[in-house]
């Protein structure tokens, strides 16, 4: 935030501004298992159903325009 | 009303994964969840007109699926929140590599999170969204976004017991140096 020349000066400080600069960054225990949690979520197969409501959806369209 | 292109179609697939992560994220129910990613893709489909080719899909795919939550659960009064558990066990059976029991703590801290602050610290810190795309996704302003995830993060912190790990940078220093990030 402040002093950039001090933080060049002294690296470790530096580092630890960054830290403080993205709180739920890498270096953050929170940010890494916060990833992790949504990760998972976002790999899980995801069901043929939506694939279908879509697909019902598109077909349905015509219809649609009457109203 | 206009024919919804392909390419919309394709893209609203393409955000389904995200989609059904945001919405265990605040259902905490696998369940949920699902109708309530059905639900969304059903009202963005009816209003896909609303949508700005060029601005962000996810997070108005997001929009719609955050309100979709909250009126669902003041027409319910608040059963939506899962109090048994059931997510938690359910995703425990999920086959996972490293941190397992870890990842079911943390999954366990979320939980006791009030959703407000839960959702702010998925936007921010999961799904990607910066603060002012939260901001707008939660209709408030990116100041009560921060201050969420602040306390979101603190009491994170509490629950599971990990000290101010960047007010004291060694962890978080030779965690970067060594790049031992999977602990």
């Amino acid at each position: 935030m402040k002093d950039m020349t001090k933080d060049t000066m002294a690296g470790a400080a530096g580092r630890r501004r960054n830290g403080v600069g993205d709180p739920l960054g890498p270096n953050s225990e929170i940010g890494r298992k916060l990833k992790q949690y949504y990760d998972e979520l976002v790999s899980d197969n995801v069901p043929d159903r939506f694939a279908q409501l879509l697909s019902k959806l598109e077909q349905a369209e015509p219809a649609q325009k009457k109203d | 009303m206009a024919a919804v292109s392909q390419g919309f179609k394709t893209d609203l697939l393409g955000a389904i994964p995200s989609l059904r992560a945001f919405a265990v994220s605040l259902t905490q129910n696998a369940d949920k969840a699902d109708d309530l990613v059905q639900e969304t893709l059903v009202k963005a489909w009816d209003k896909h007109e609303s949508f700005q080719p060029g601005t962000n899909l996810k997070a108005w795919l997001f929009t719609i699926l955050r309100n979709e939550f909250y009126s669902q659960m003041r027409k319910r009064g608040r059963e939506v929140q899962d109090s048994d558990g059931i997510m938690t066990a359910r995703l425990a059976v999920h086959p996972a590599q490293h941190g397992q029991l870890d990842l079911k703590d943390f999954r366990g801290a979320l939980e006791q999170l009030p959703e407000d602050q839960r959702e702010a610290i998925i936007l921010i810190g999961a799904s990607g969204f910066s603060y002012e795309e939260a901001a707008e996704i939660c209709g408030c302003a990116v100041g009560t976004i921060k201050s969420r995830v602040s306390r979101a993060r603190t009491r994170l912190q509490e629950i599971l017991k990990i000290s101010g790990e960047d007010e004291y940078g060694p962890d978080a220093i030779s965690a970067q140096v060594t790049g031992t990030a999977a602990r």
